[in-house]
């Protein structure tokens, strides 16, 4: 079967690091596939679904190595193919991480954070750098630790929310190049992949 | 702007980030405190030679000053537990055996004898310890 998915691509790119994506309409928040009326659909749901099972799949799947995550990536490529439903994603994903660990404070931590991933992902879907993804997905791992402080600001003030990142900077730096290297990586084969699965199922 | 050269750039860019978050953690990480109470420690030994030791501590009884010291590496204790305590044996090297000379190594505090065993003596700010080489009389 033919992959190639060039003559569907809106991102067509003579630069070599151009990744394509096959659905014309991403971006559009009101396109909503097998929606009949307002709210969502079942194929929404069952796409939220999915997208939840593979975040937490890909959260579990490098638990064992500090830092290494394939969600930040995960997000990235589901945001550009579904665009800001992917928000609901996220709150599925922490809901489930909650059950897993308890509510403590990463938990409200996570409630902002990947939206703002996605949020942020989205302002830039017009982009059809692979390396820009990947520097993003780099710098969101790097300033992850300083905007997770931010609840500290408000438990023990600044000196507390300082104390807090600074003491988690290697972490970070371990977060940024792990981020870097895996959207370089793994960008263009899931995106290929989810290319070949809307295809396939008549998106 | 060739797409190339955006992507150096912001590679650069990136490094130059990473380095100044290692530059802030290096001057700011946390190190480990080196205590709160002051003290000193003088070890009089069997032909009444001293050797001071002073510092600060955060430890809550003798022995742990005694065990930091250790660390430290220009001292030296020996012990056996017993049913009052830590029982100081050796320090430094001179061994106290009461069995054979009535000698024995007594704690001072604050120029008195010591109420506790070294693991219990508790630790205040600007304590003056001292381990006395003694003999019974």
């Amino acid at each position: 079967m033919n992959l190639s998915m060039k003559k569907h691509s809106k991102h067509k790119s003579s630069e070599n690091d151009a990744y394509e994506i096959a659905d014309s309409r991403v971006g559009d928040t009101n396109y909503r596939p097998g929606r009949t009326s307002g709210g969502w659909s079942i194929i929404d749901i069952a796409e939220l679904g999915m997208m939840t099972a593979l975040l937490e799949a890909g959260k579990h799947a490098l638990d064992f190595l500090p830092n290494v995550e394939l969600v930040t990536l995960l997000l990235i490529i589901f945001t550009l193919h579904f665009g800001l439903r992917t928000i609901a994603a996220t709150f599925a994903f922490t809901a489930i991480e909650t059950a897993f660990f308890g509510f403590q404070t990463w938990v409200i931590m996570y409630l902002y954070m990947w939206p703002a991933l996605v949020l942020i992902v989205w302002l830039n879907r017009r982009k059809t750098s692979v390396w820009f993804f990947s520097i993003l997905s780099g710098l969101y791992g790097l300033f992850f630790g300083a905007f997770c402080s931010i609840p500290y600001l408000f438990i023990g003030g600044i000196n507390m929310a300082f104390t807090w990142w600074v003491a988690g900077i290697p972490y970070d730096i371990i977060h940024c190049i792990a981020n870097f290297t895996l959207c370089l990586a793994l960008f263009r084969p899931l995106n290929h992949a989810m290319n070949y699965i809307l295809k396939i199922t008549s998106r | 702007m060739k797409k190339s050269t955006k992507a150096l750039i912001g590679i650069v860019l990136t490094a130059a980030l990473i380095v100044s978050f290692a530059l802030v953690y290096n001057r700011f990480r946390p190190r480990a405190g080196e205590g709160t109470k002051s003290y000193t420690l003088e070890v009089v030994d069997d032909a009444g030679a001293q050797n001071a030791y002073s510092g600060k501590t955060d430890s809550e009884y003798l022995s742990g000053i005694m065990d930091e010291l250790v660390a430290e590496g220009d001292f030296t204790y020996d012990g056996s537990e017993s049913e009052y305590g830590l029982f100081i044996m050796a320090v430094n090297g001179v061994t106290a055996d009461y069995d054979t000379d009535g000698a024995y190594w007594s704690i001072m505090v604050n120029g008195e004898y010591g109420q506790y065993g070294a693991d219990s003596q508790p630790v205040s700010d600007g304590d003056d310890f001292e381990l006395v080489y003694e003999k019974a009389q």
